[in-house]
């Protein structure tokens, strides 16, 4: 009896064998029409949609049950740099990455499948994912190179160089996909450099357009900088991607670039097939206090002050929240989200007056926020449902120099944080009024944040709790310790009908899940156990 | 026969996952390994041991010893942290990664550990104006990259400050530094209290990034026009008296503090920026906390941990206690809270007053 249960397990383990090959082979491949509505067993882009909202319609993890939420698996990467990317779910697989390095985990066991390393020179500051098309990934390096790998073994399909690392570039971001468009861009303002998105043929890696954020270098007057590198959005009723650009440079001695220096500190609009401007708004105009606006451009289709608009919402890292018509690139609300010092006002376009007393000066200037500034590049969330934008904040203060010596390349200056602390804010998004605000402790958190339709909002501490918060009070339901905070923005997708919440700590990347029953307690359940 | 049976399920498991390995990418070893064109002194290059290094090592290691990091340790100065027994097991029989080389021995092994224990031949072109130390310009060029790769976002690629992080060519931890005594404690264990992560490099490479940060601040020290950073005489804008006027009125600082208490000599223990920042903002200030139990027993210490849920103390006797906040009622005392309630209410001109008051308390 035993031996035949065991030949029938054989049997069975040998058709599974046979069988695991050709479906795997059939796997991986993305739709790219999936793109303009993910399934919800899928994140398949770095924002899981096209809206950058990182708002899930799953609901099976709910403010009641949540307490229950336990730990599904962990994966261990087993090196030194901290995960600050967000995955993407394809096919039952995750794709993440550290600088050099991508691994595809299996999304319901956490294990590994395979795992690419290419050693590279460069800065290695943080990696923030990967873009898929069909059955390609696209990953950007510390040397400036966007490698397409397969992705059911991480074999190199393509590998173009599109920014010069011995200049001062470096790359981070996960591209876009729209369409045929692989859209890349770059950093770098260590140097006086231009910042530029690139769009590349995802089968041939090809250049089919760039579009440079300032005049070339050595331009009279003109600012260079405006670096891309952080991942936009889309809309494609509009056809147009929206995207975030970096400070000006040098970075805190404006004097060589006299004037508002566009298109840096900037939200852009621009057709994704031929890379042109539509327009752009500037939301520091001759920044020189290193505030990128790189912060996700959250796409809202809603109702502002009774008008159904197209908007676009974005915390920027100056300290406002802007909320701009994304049809035109006008402004609908200008307003801080925490302590601002360095402007006078907001002008007739709803931009804030950068105060010429509070530049950089050879006896320090007092400045709020900090050049972190009052959010960085870890994701906000808006629920639709409260119509809340909420996003980990960070008031601070800090200290800002630039003396002669200093000069006029790169960092042209010096500046030094004094204190700060993170909290969570519900911003109400027709207002700008902070709702409910949430404490996260002493320095700051990190993380980012996820609202799902359930009235979750998922976000992390100062301190290295995962926490979940109700998103129409702002307290809190659960958390769990990870041992650091949470440098990434979580995801959640539902694989097999089960609900699981993704989130890292250091090198580790953690699933929640409410607990499933194991074949055992099932056992001892039928027995009355 | 149970076993054997698993055997037999498992073996086409384990092909399967050979063949899969076999599919994933080759660690990009022979491409970043691509040997670098410089070229070596005729005395050493013609050697038997720089010919065996060059045949078995410098694939990995790199041309002139200097390595390809972080996959791959510099070998220069090897001499300084193994001994040759050692360095000559580890060739044999390899480690970690590192592949074994049986064959290498007798006047091989030799002639090779003895080129691995010469000095670096592109030390005679070193950074002008460099300290004459036991590090050489090659081990600073693999801490170069090391530093790049890890360190240059926040303390900038020329090591003279970037985003958050400090000019390192001032920085007290450098200056007092003897062949990184001092700067691989703080890389080793970070600075939490500065968001400085640790980082867990290797010895080589940390004696790489060392004599890189060395060579770079003997370069700022020989080059004083055009550093970037504050010096103290930048800080002399403001006015003594307005600033003691701050002191005692609006700023409220008399409420805690006083000239002839706490601050008398405050000038002489810091100055410039540092006594800048304490002045803004004492970090590592310590708070007081009363923790009332269930059963109404009370504890008193200082604050050690508070978050939404725990809340620690360290007693009178240095011990620490902790608990669930859910379980307790606490009540924190936190002087150095008035500080940033400060911070909304500061003009630039106060701040400037209030050093300029402060630097006469010597």
């Amino acid at each position: 009896m035993k031996l035949r249960k065991d030949a029938s397990a054989l049997a069975i383990m040998a058709i599974l064998f046979l069988a695991a090959g050709p479906i795997h082979l059939a796997a991986q491949n993305l739709d790219p029409a999936n793109l303009l509505k993910p399934p919800a067993d899928s994140w398949p882009l770095y924002h899981g949609d096209y809206s950058g909202k990182r708002h899930s319609s799953l609901s099976q993890i709910t403010p009641q049950n949540v307490a229950n939420l336990s730990l599904a698996w962990a994966f261990q990467t087993n090196q030194g740099a901290q995960i600050k990317s967000s995955p993407l779910l394809v096919d039952g697989v995750l794709f993440f990455t550290v600088p050099d390095n991508i691994w595809a985990v299996d999304a319901r066991s956490g294990h590994q499948i395979w795992h690419y390393n290419r050693p590279s020179k460069g800065e290695h500051i943080g990696h923030r994912g990967v873009a898929m098309y069909k059955g390609w990934l696209y990953f950007t390096t510390p040397d400036c190179h966007l490698i397409s790998l397969n992705a059911k073994d991480g074999s190199v399909h393509w590998d173009k160089q599109f920014a010069d690392p011995n200049q001062g570039y470096w790359s981070t971001m996960a591209p876009l996909v729209v369409g045929n468009h692989i859209i890349a861009g770059v950093s770098g303002d260590f140097d006086n450099l231009v910042g530029y998105l690139r769009s590349f043929d995802p089968e041939t890696g090809e250049t089919q357009w760039q579009w440079n954020s300032t005049p070339p270098a050595g331009t009279p007057n003109a600012t260079t900088g405006g670096m891309t590198w952080m991942t936009g959005t889309y809309d494609p009723e509009l056809n147009l991607i929206y995207w975030g650009t970096g400070n000006p440079t040098p970075v805190l001695n404006g004097q060589t670039r006299p004037g508002d220096d566009p298109y840096t500190c900037s939200i852009v609009a621009i057709n994704p097939d031929t890379g042109k401007l539509a327009w752009g708004f500037q939301v520091s105009p001759h920044d020189t206090h290193d505030w990128d606006a790189v912060e996700t451009p959250v796409l809202v289709d809603a109702d502002f002050h009774g008008k159904p608009r197209k908007m676009l919402m974005q915390s920027s890292r100056n300290g406002f929240f802007f909320v701009l018509d994304r049809v035109t690139g006008q402004s609908l609300l200008t307003v801080p989200y925490g302590p601002v010092n360095w402007n006078l006002g907001i002008d007739k376009q709803g931009r804030p007056i950068p105060d010429p007393a509070k530049e950089p000066a050879p006896d320090g200037r007092f400045i709020a926020p900090d050049e972190g500034g009052m959010t960085n590049y870890r994701a906000p969330s808006f629920d639709p449902k409260t119509g809340l934008f909420i996003v980990d904040a960070h008031p601070s203060y800090s200290i800002y120099f630039a003396k002669p010596a200093d000069g006029t390349y790169g960092w042209a200056g010096a500046d030094y944080g004094l204190w700060g602390k993170g909290v969570i804010e519900a911003i109400d998004y027709q207002t700008g009024k902070i709702r409910w605000s949430h404490e996260l402790g002493p320095g700051g958190s990190g993380a980012g944040v996820l609202t799902t339709d359930s009235g979750l909002t998922i976000t992390g501490d100062a301190f290295g709790s995962v926490l979940a918060l109700n998103t129409s009070d702002g307290k809190t339901l659960w958390h769990a310790g990870m041992g650091d905070p949470m440098q990434s923005s979580p995801i959640t997708y539902q694989l097999d009908g089960r609900q699981y919440i993704l989130t890292s700590s250091g090198g580790v990347l953690f699933a929640w899940a409410l607990p499933q029953p194991t074949p055992a307690s099932l056992h001892s359940q039928a027995r009355g156990n | 026969m149970k076993r054997l049976r698993d055997v037999a399920i498992l073996t086409p498991l384990i092909a399967c996952l050979a063949f899969y390995l076999a599919q994933a990418p080759i660690q990009a070893a022979s491409k970043a390994a691509t040997p670098t064109q410089t070229a070596q002194p005729a005395s050493t290059q013609d050697s038997p041991g720089s010919k065996s290094y060059s045949t078995n090592c410098a694939i990995c290691h790199g041309d002139n010893r200097e390595g390809i990091l972080p996959a791959f340790p510099p070998l220069l100065g090897i001499q300084h942290h193994l001994t040759d027994p050692q360095i000559s097991e580890i060739i044999q029989k390899g480690k970690d990664r590192m592949p074994g080389f049986p064959d290498i021995k007798g006047d091989e092994m030799s002639s090779l550990l003895h080129y691995l224990a010469s000095a670096d031949p592109s030390a005679a072109t070193a950074v002008p104006g460099a300290k004459s130390t036991s590090q050489s310009s090659g081990l600073a060029d693999a801490g170069g990259a090391l530093f790049l790769q890890n360190c240059a976002f926040c303390h900038g690629r020329d090591t003279m400050g970037g985003e958050s992080g400090p000019d390192l060519t001032r920085s007290k931890v450098v200056l007092a530094d003897v062949n990184g005594d001092q700067i691989s404690q703080v890389v080793h264990e970070g600075r939490p209290e500065k968001k400085m992560p640790a980082f867990n490099f290797s010895a080589p490479e940390m004696q790489s990034l060392v004599a890189f940060i060395h060579a770079r601040a003997a370069l700022a020290a020989s080059n004083p026009g055009g550093r970037r950073g504050v010096d103290v005489s930048d800080l002399q804008t403001g006015n003594a008296e307005a600033g003691k006027q701050y002191f005692t009125g609006a700023g409220g600082c008399s409420q805690c503090h006083s000239p002839t208490g706490d601050l008398a000599g405050v000038a002489k223990r810091f100055e410039g920026l540092e006594l800048e920042q304490r002045m803004l903002y004492p970090r590592g200030a310590r708070s007081k906390v009363t923790v009332t139990l269930p059963s109404g027993q009370q504890m008193n210490g200082t604050l050690a941990y508070l978050d939404e849920f725990v809340v620690a103390l360290r007693d009178a006797k240095g011990t620490y206690h902790s608990w669930q906040i859910a379980n307790v009622k606490y009540n924190v005392n936190s002087p150095v809270e008035a500080h940033v309630n400060q911070f909304s209410k500061y003009t630039d001109a106060d701040i400037h007053n209030l050093m300029a008051y402060l630097q006469t308390l010597r």
